[in-house]
């Protein structure tokens, strides 16, 4: 088999197996590293490490949870030299502002604002379950803690948010 | 309220801020028996509500990398990928932003005084996407899974023959800012490219001819079908090809 043969084939297996996670990855991107343009970056790398990767992920049915530990691996390496944990609401790019504001909607805006504020250890689970509907047990695979963790950082950033946002109700 | 059943209370309201589906032994129980934990539950189940609103957001079109060819991404590829230093393509999209701003502004202001001299016809760009995805066109007998062919076909098409020949293309592609299916059959002399395009309605039928493409245009309904090969003695099958689809191919849209 020639290699446009190969290259045609492993392209319609990476678009049935990877191409259909784009949105997932993407906000999943976006919410671990909280700016879109960076989430973009992570993303492609993503894409491209799965191209070239695409012989290992023997069951189809994995793809997802494999793409997103690339996706976090991707990310994780991107921050290597920096520390996103602390993030000043009032000194955003345009890029996040955009992401908080995208919806024209003041509330969404303020649970974007809470979800953003919050740290890494409680937004990422958060993220997992809510958007991708992972169980207690993938998500403490994906992110190498035990499930009684994850379920204390589940607890603790819903009632986070719920302070958050009870107080810019009442004020 | 004794306090065993507070012990309770505090510990079903710890479970379901942590998992609100109350799929946890003994939930269901608890909140039948108890208004204020129940009430809890639903507050909560609000709150998951706005949070996954907040969660999804936009996603902007995907724009796949340039893929290397796999018999040359050798293991030195990895590394490369390991080693690329991103902090250069931070400041990419915010210039891309600004690039892409100027460029629609220029667009929208150059199609608004002259509107003719923009927006290439939709022969070019149906010629433009075959030169794009040449490597579309081979000649195989290898079919494409049923699967993943009712996949492409079924985001805009609602039935489709496609006849006797061997199916070993399907994608979806863009052309003209709508996602398309992109077929390719096996015909008796070639390969032969069918695109189906359930929005864009033309009046009769275009021809098509590119530098190594020869084919139609023909109108269907209310959208169109490029019918393409690459050899110029496949032009009757593509006439015949033509009749069929303009015959059995009907839009969801």
């Amino acid at each position: 088999m020639n290699s446009s043969r190969v290259d045609l084939a492993r392209k319609r297996r990476f678009d049935e197996v990877v191409g259909i996670f784009h949105k997932d990855l993407y906000r999943y991107a976006a919410w671990l590293s909280r700016d879109p343009g960076i989430a973009e970056v992570v993303v492609q790398e993503t894409l491209m490490r799965a191209w070239k990767s695409l012989d290992t992920l023997r069951e189809d049915e994995a793809a997802r949870q494999w793409l997103l530990t690339i996706v976090r691996r991707e990310n994780a390496r991107y921050f290597e030299r920096k520390s996103p944990d602390m993030l000043d609401i009032d000194e955003l790019t345009p890029a996040q502002s955009a992401m908080l504001a995208e919806a024209d909607d003041p509330d969404l805006e303020e649970m974007r604002q809470a979800i953003m504020r919050l740290e890494n250890d409680y937004r990422e689970p958060l993220v997992l379950q809510v958007l991708m509907g992972y169980s207690t047990k993938e998500i403490a695979e994906l992110m190498g803690i035990n499930p009684g963790a994850v379920l204390t950082r589940l607890h603790r950033a819903r009632l986070r948010l719920k302070k958050s946002i009870d107080e810019a109700t009442a004020a | 309220m004794p306090q065993t059943n507070m012990m309770q209370c505090d510990d079903y309201r710890e479970h379901i801020a942590a998992d609100p589906s109350e799929s946890f032994d003994a939930g269901v129980d608890h909140a039948t028996d108890c208004v204020a934990c129940s009430n809890f539950r639903d507050e909560i189940r609000a709150l998951d509500e706005r949070i996954a609103a907040a969660l999804s957001i936009a996603v902007p079109a995907l724009h796949l990398p340039e893929f290397p060819s796999i018999d040359t991404a050798g293991p030195g590829s990895i590394v490369d990928l390991h080693t690329r230093r991103p902090t250069s393509r931070l400041r990419l999209p915010a210039w891309i932003g600004i690039a892409a701003t100027l460029a629609a502004v220029g667009f929208l202001a150059t199609r608004l005084l002259a509107p003719e001299l923009v927006a290439p016809s939709i022969a070019d760009q149906v010629i433009a996407h075959m030169d794009y995805e040449q490597s579309s066109r081979q000649v195989t007998s290898v079919a494409v899974p049923e699967q993943a062919l009712g996949r492409v076909i079924d985001d805009n098409v609602a039935t489709m023959e496609t006849g006797r020949e061997l199916v070993s293309y399907a994608m979806s592609c863009v052309i003209n800012g709508k996602t398309v299916p992109h077929l390719v059959i096996q015909g008796a002399n070639g390969p032969v490219t069918l695109i189906l395009m359930a929005e864009e309605q033309i009046d009769s039928a275009i021809p098509l001819s590119g530098s190594n493409v020869h084919g139609i245009i023909v109108p269907v309904g209310s959208g169109s079908i490029a019918i393409i090969g690459e050899r110029p003695g496949q032009l009757d099958e593509i006439d015949e090809i033509a009749k069929r689809l303009v015959e059995t191919v009907t839009w969801k849209t």
